[in-house]
């Protein structure tokens, strides 16, 4: 009766979450990793690490995400979902990569949970409105049923103190033990199965303070007395099998997969919070989920956002690790604008309801390097923003260079300051001191360096030369254009053989190989449509691209193993992809 | 300073990281335990009749025993005076009691652990381990209270002791004797205020614990 998967059970008391510490737990054969992320939130996973199966109550709560001990995989406060995977450091997880996590309240100064959800945490009408305390729990090596029975004629009178004498026992409709005293001095017990022959009892006393030491001292003893004759009758009764609990692996393909994400067709609903302005035409918003909390976002992650007049745009979160109570993007007012830096401007007001993508990250970071140097210009300071939070969480080591106009364009000024990383403003200089100071920036040792930048694109073009011109390789120098400002040639025409499905199919000119790919059923994520965001990314199996890409890099282009189907071609006939 | 040690023993690892912690340097003369028993050959019985690892040898003067070494090491090289309070008799009291009770973790969570990991057949498993819970229980009763009552270490005071590196290595190393710390909340936090020490140090089994709130 008691052994019910969609019962509510106490797992611990709150404050044995500890700040940065992991809880080590276990309901109905299920262990259980429970943490506190240092927003208070109680984070109640399977206590497995979905790579190898390690138990995550060895890791390391770093107050915003859970590291496995064995190979540093990252989960995130709430949505569970892992953030890093350092044998792929340049890869951003798959979304799909997401720890078991359970349905969690917090109650009587307990933390709750149930392995099948239903219902809600037992209203304790003994409980209700008073004031409580937690007892120490007491693990007792017996199936529940036992410690039932026997806690159901427990004495908890003590000779010094008449605060639990006669009390009248009932076992509430949810199971729940209850003793009620006299003048408002109440035990009341809940079970913890932990497996079959394993129970804990979780009291929790009215009438009693925290610091009433003594008080929390007799009734642990009565229960630690209570515990030895429970014991003594549970070593008499025949053995009873251990539970069997499941546990999920991820197949080794999905971990290792960088997020292809879903389209930007299922999107979240998100209130627009606030709206305000945080640098000379730079408008800050601040977008709030309508059912709590969102999806995590990795450092360097992007949403699409649908505006009011029925554009798409692009924005990077500033947001740090584990942040997900809203996304802050910043947008800056274009004087060319297609519409739609313009219609967040003027149109967007707070309170508004707009759709957003889930985060999708085509701008990974590294935590691997030895030092980081972000280089960011104007507006492109947002996703560097995020990236350089993630690091100082870690205690890592980075640089972050602000070339701004002046002072009034100084954006994030609050999230800037905040940061204690060595931070440079390089304010008002020339396109040629600009490129002064770049070479200044990259000159020097560059051994298990990486450098991310974002920008406008002279601003970017300048920065990757300079890294070039100072001998950084390729691969370590990562960027992110706002948009694609090359003249797309879109001419050819050309055959492409799809390798998974084993079709072939035309693409005329006027079409995009993206174009083809949807007429054809093939379901595909796309973001940007021009050849900056990198999310409709594909590999390709043979054949010569043909790159009006920004997204890719020089070496990667001339590698042809991948191709931006939203813009880019091929210069052979024909080209085999690997979907 | 020299320090007759075996990478993978608890015992010696209590000194390793006093010493570490204290700042002290040493020469480490390792001792081939498992696979080649070294500690029962003609030439360490002559160093330790007792056949046990650690010896500390300090100059001229040679002794025996991680706790004892821990008191003297405490003693003589803690200019602070607080990890072993010498000068306050309930404390040093105290520090002793529990430093027996680290020797008694040694006698069944250590033992589980040398039957399960190190070949040693002939000790009782099961009774290394029921030893080993009725020890937790009692400290983790103890440590329930003591977080209760404001305390973080295992003895009275603001500071740790070296009783809280006595009882440590075997506690951490408890679950590959098939000894769990489930049931010891109380204990499993504890052990990452011990890892936060400045100056701890890990070895095979035991990880570090990130940073604490205060330090972030
Ligand atoms: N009371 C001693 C116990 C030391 C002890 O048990 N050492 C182990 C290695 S961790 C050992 O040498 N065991 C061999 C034996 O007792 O025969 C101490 O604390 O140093």
């Amino acid at each position: 009766m008691i052994e019910t998967k969609l019962k509510w059970h106490p797992i611990a008391a709150s404050d044995d979450l500890a700040p940065r510490h992991v809880f080590d737990a276990q309901l109905l054969g299920q262990e259980i990793a429970a943490w506190r992320a240092d927003d208070g939130f109680a984070n109640v996973w399977e206590n497995r690490c979905l790579h190898r199966g390690v138990r995550l109550t060895i890791g390391i709560n770093d107050g915003n995400e859970l590291k496995c001990q064995y190979h540093g995989w990252r989960y995130s406060n709430r949505s569970a979902n892992c953030t890093y995977i350092p044998a792929h450091p340049a890869d951003a997880p798959a979304r799909t990569v997401c720890n078991r996590k359970y349905t969690t309240r917090e109650k009587y100064g307990l933390v709750w949970t149930a392995i099948e959800t239903s219902g809600d945490v037992p209203e304790i009408s003994l409980l209700a409105g008073v004031p409580s305390a937690p007892l120490r729990a007491m693990p007792i090596n017996s199936t529940a049923d036992l410690v039932e029975e026997m806690l159901s004629a427990a004495v908890f009178e003590s000779a010094e103190d008449n605060r639990w004498s006669e009390m009248s026992v009932e076992t509430d409709p949810s199971g729940a033990i209850t003793f009620t005293g006299s003048s408002d001095k109440h035990l009341v017990f809940f079970l913890q199965p932990l497996d079959s022959e394993r129970t804990i009892i979780r009291g929790v006393a009215t009438g009693i303070g925290d610091d009433d030491i003594a008080g929390l001292r007799h009734l642990n003893q009565c229960l630690t007395t209570l515990r030895a004759a429970i014991e003594a009758r549970a070593a008499q009764q025949d053995r009873v099998d251990p539970m069997q609990p499941v546990y999920t692996q991820v197949e080794a393909d999905l971990a290792t997969m960088p997020d292809r994400g879903e389209g930007s067709v299922n999107g979240i609903r998100v209130r627009v919070a606030s709206k305000t302005m945080t640098a000379n035409d730079v408008a800050r918003f601040e977008f709030v989920g309508l059912t709590g909390s969102l999806p995590t976002g990795q450092a360097g992650a992007h949403i699409d956002v649908h505006l009011p007049n029925g554009l798409i745009r692009q924005y990077s979160l500033t947001n740090g690790p584990a942040e997900t109570d809203s996304y802050i993007i910043g947008v800056k007012r274009e004087p060319n604008s297609t519409g739609g830096s313009e219609c967040l401007h003027d149109t967007v007001r707070e309170g508004d309801i707009l759709l957003v993508s889930v985060p999708r990250n085509n701008f990974p970071l590294r935590r691997d390097a030895v030092r980081s140097v972000f280089v960011a210009g104007g507006i492109g300071i947002t996703p560097l923003l995020s990236m350089a939070k993630t690091l100082e969480n870690q205690r890592l080591n980075y640089e972050l260079h602000y070339f701004v106009r002046d002072d009034d364009h100084v954006a994030f000024a609050d999230k800037i300051n905040a940061l204690t990383g060595k931070i440079t403003l390089h304010k008002g200089l020339s396109p040629e001191d600009t490129g002064k100071a770049l070479h200044r920036i990259y000159n020097g040792p560059q051994n298990a360096n990486h450098t991310y930048i974002c920008g406008p694109g002279p601003m970017l073009n300048a920065a990757r030369e300079a890294a070039s011109h100072c001998g950084w390789d390729d691969g370590a120098v990562h960027f992110e254009y706002f948009k694609n400002t090359n003249e797309i040639d879109d001419s050819s025409s050309f055959e492409i053989a799809l390798a998974r499905s084993g079709q072939t199919l035309q693409v005329k000119s006027g079409e995009t190989v993206l174009d083809v790919l949807r007429a054809n059923g093939v379901s595909i994520a796309s973001s940007c449509s021009q050849g900056a965001c990198g999310t409709c990314k594909v590999a390709v199996i043979e054949g010569d691209v043909d790159h009006q890409d920004v997204h890719l890099t020089d070496s990667e282009k001339r590698a042809s193993a991948y191709i931006m189907t939203c813009v880019s071609r091929a210069k052979s006939d024909r080209l085999v992809l690997d979907i | 300073m020299k320090l007759y040690d075996f990478e993978l023993s608890g015992n010696c690892y209590k000194i390793r990281m006093f010493l570490n912690i204290l700042g002290i340097n040493y020469d480490r003369h390792p001792i081939d335990f498992f696979p080649g028993n070294e500690h029962k050959g003609p030439e360490f019985l002559a160093i330790n009749p007792l056949g046990q690892l650690p010896v500390l040898v300090d100059g001229t003067f040679q002794i025996r025993d991680a706790q004892a070494i821990l008191s003297y090491l405490a003693a003589k090289y803690d200019d602070g005076g607080t990890w072993y309070p010498t000068s306050d008799p309930e404390r040093l009291g105290e520090v002793n009691q529990w430093m027996a009770f680290g020797d008694m973790i040694t006698g069944t969570a250590s033992a589980a652990r040398l039957h399960d990991g190190l070949s040693y057949t002939q000790i009782d498993v099961k009774a290394a381990r029921a030893g080993a819970h009725r020890l937790f229980r009692i400290l983790d009763e103890h440590l329930w209270f003591a977080e209760r009552e404001g305390r973080s270490w295992i003895c009275k005071g603001d500071t740790p002791t070296i009783a809280d590196i006595a009882c440590f290595p075997y506690i951490m190393l408890a679950l590959e004797g098939g000894v769990s710390l489930q049931d010891y909340p109380a204990i499993r936090r504890w052990t990452d205020r011990v890892k936060r020490i400045p100056g701890f140090t890990v070895m095979s089994g035991i990880f570090s614990a990130g940073a604490g709130v205060e330090a972030a």
